[in-house]
């Protein structure tokens, strides 16, 4: 769409170099014109001097001798060529003696006509005149009108016919119009000949000047101006083919980024509305899952404080049992039915002792004495223990320990605590028949280093029921009387204080594995 | 000084009767105290050798009664009782000068045995 009226580009640059050029050139070869003219015109004069010059020395014997009849034919002669419209002489006083034009003769000239008042308008005539004047005629040609005086010589006032005295200066004029017309349609011909040029020349230069606009400027930016319209409507892949390297070049190329980007933010905007309602859901569950984990914690964390308060009330009172117990003891004689009563009821009291020791446990995991410690060492230490119990005599005790493993900031008192736990635990699962494999590795994650220890059983695995329940305390799957409920809430208790995490990966039928992660001491 | 005198500070008065039946038959004089000023006045009032002290109570804790009697009778042993062992006020109560802790519930052998040892040490 290529607007051509003179509001465009092309046609305002077109109009103001036009004018300028027109203007320019009427200015130039106004001058050339007038400078050519003059020339002409002072060589026409230097031409009519020579002339008049001419005239007087063909009529100079005539003069002499005072031959009137020769100096008219003389001058009806040389009046009669081309280009010469009058010639005349005139006396003193203006009285016209001889002319090209008989009736003249014997006529005085008007002192005031033009030719005359180029002399007689000063007081005394000055000594050097111009002597020529330019008229009209009737056809509208310009005319020369030449005058030249006639000046007295010694010839003149000493020859026979006594016309003339000595003391005149000048005896009379000749005068001699000579006709412009050949001048002026020569001139009026150049005239038209440099307009004629000067309009080609313009009409090449616009020619000339409209291509390369056309083929620089206006199709590019109709181009431009399309790609826009086509962008604005929504048509991404729209492509601009302008390699020139020029500054239209550049915008092309600055057009088909800023199309690429547009399209490319498209995309990404499309693709994010139809991943939105995904993301939404993911970051919903993982804030549900930090949201019940804080929960847990929490209910972990005031569920430790009661236990705290619990176990120091009951302190007191079993301290009254254990104590009156022992000096109830006293009083029977071993063996008796009351002195075994009695023992059960100290029993009892160590049994509750024991759980309110869990309890504290539980509540307190965080007076450790951190050391940097091997988690691999602590291991074989637990196992030694257990190694040699009744319970696990038929259990098979695998280790798989990672020599390289990193150590850890750890109270190596209450990783044992931790490892045994895990260890019975496993034990209790597979019903003291099958395999317990132990493996130690070090791990990365999100670029923090930790180790960990996996306790892996055979057993029948954890039902998903159970599985939210096993680090609240008092939570058992034992006979009662066995367990306390107290050792996994312990246990994570105090892998939370050192800064790891316990997991768990369990399969009804295949066993279940505790995986305990510990942050990686960073060696120097 | 053919009489070697304990003073129980304890808020529970079960605990108190425990030390001075556990004590009592191995010829200790027993003086109880339910509360560390009650303590501290009866300190003040007459010589004790030994104070079993417990750590929590609602007037006074154990560790500010250990302090006052450290500072006004250094030669009265002191054996700290507590229900909330924990390594922290156990390390923090033998810096201060105690004797020894025990652990509630603690059986009349530990107890003796504990109270024998602060007296062996005193001569």
């Amino acid at each position: 769409m290529v607007r051509k009226s003179i509001h465009s580009l092309t046609g305002k640059l077109i109009l103001t170099i036009g004018t300028l050029m027109v203007v320019g050139s009427t200015i130039f070869w106004y001058f050339l014109f007038r400078h050519q003219e003059h020339e002409l015109i002072q060589n026409s004069v230097k031409y009519g001097y020579s002339f008049v010059d001419y005239v007087q020395k063909s009529t100079r014997y005539g003069m002499l001798t005072f031959q009137e009849l020769l100096i008219q034919q003389t001058i009806e002669a040389i009046g009669s060529a081309e280009g010469v419209q009058l010639v005349r002489v005139f006396a003193c006083r203006g009285k016209i003696a001889y002319s090209s034009d008989k009736n003249d003769i014997g006529r005085l000239v008007d002192k005031n006509s033009p030719p005359c008042l180029t002399c007689h308008q000063y007081k005394s005539p000055p000594t050097e005149v111009p002597g020529w004047t330019i008229t009209k005629d009737r056809n509208g040609f310009r005319v020369l009108n030449i005058i030249r005086p006639i000046y007295n010589e010694v010839s003149c006032y000493t020859s026979a016919c006594h016309v003339h005295k000595k003391d005149r200066k000048i005896l009379g004029h000749v005068e001699a119009n000579l006709s412009l017309a050949a001048l002026d349609k020569s001139i009026k011909n150049q005239g038209i000949a440099i307009t004629i040029y000067v309009l080609i020349f313009l009409v090449v230069i616009s020619v000339v000047l409209c291509t390369i606009l056309w083929n620089f400027v206006s199709t590019p930016v109709s181009l431009l101006t399309q790609g826009m319209e086509k962008v604005a409507a929504g048509d991404l892949d729209y492509h601009l083919d302008i390699t020139s390297k020029d500054e239209m070049g550049d915008l092309a190329r600055a057009f088909n980024a800023m199309t690429y980007d547009l399209k490319k933010a498209k995309e990404e905007l499309v693709e994010w509305g139809n991943t939105l309602e995904k993301k939404v859901q993911e970051k919903t569950a993982a804030i549900h899952r930090a949201q019940a984990q804080l929960i847990h914690s929490e209910k972990l964390a005031s569920l430790g404080r009661m236990a705290a308060g619990v176990a120091h009330e009951i302190n007191s009172p079993l301290t009254g049992i254990v104590t009156f117990g022992h000096l109830l003891l006293r009083r029977f004689p071993q063996g008796s039915q009351e002195y075994e009563d009695v023992e059960i009821i100290i029993e009892q009291a160590n049994r509750c002792s024991s759980i309110i020791k869990g309890l504290l446990g539980f509540a307190r995991a965080s007076a450790a004495e951190k050391a940097l410690t091997n988690c691999n060492d602590v291991i074989t230490h637990s196992l030694n223990i257990v190694r040699n119990k009744a319970d696990f005599f038929n259990i098979k005790l695998i280790t798989e320990l990672d020599d390289s493993l990193a150590r850890v900031k750890a109270d190596p008192s209450q990783l044992q605590q931790v490892f045994m736990n895990m260890i019975m635990n496993a034990a209790d699962a597979i019903d003291g028949k099958g395999t317990i494999t132990v493996r130690t590795r070090n791990m990365k994650d999100n670029d923090s280093d930790f180790v960990e220890i996996e306790f892996h059983d055979t057993g029948p695995g954890i039902s998903d029921e159970n599985l939210e329940k096993i680090f609240e305390p008092f939570f058992t799957t034992k006979p009662v009387g066995k367990g306390t409920g107290l050792g996994l809430a312990v246990s994570h208790g105090i892998i939370q204080e050192h800064g790891g995490k316990i997991i768990v990966r369990t399969k009804t039928g295949e066993g279940t594995s505790f995986f305990i992660m510990l942050p990686a001491h960073k060696e120097i | 000084m053919d009489t070697r005198r304990v003073l129980v500070i304890d808020d529970e008065s079960i605990v108190r009767t425990s030390c001075s039946r556990t004590l009592g038959p191995e010829g200790y004089e027993v003086v109880a105290a339910q509360n560390g000023s009650e303590g501290l006045r009866l300190l003040e009032e007459g010589q004790f050798d030994l104070v079993l002290t417990d750590l929590k109570m609602p007037d006074m804790d154990g560790i500010e009664v250990l302090k006052k009697i450290k500072e006004n009778w250094p030669q009265t042993e002191v054996i700290v009782i507590t229900g909330y062992q924990t390594v922290e006020t156990a390390v923090k109560s033998i810096k201060l000068g105690a004797f020894d802790y025990i652990e509630k519930p603690f059986t009349p052998d530990t107890l003796v045995a504990a109270v024998v040892k602060a007296f062996d040490k005193k001569q």
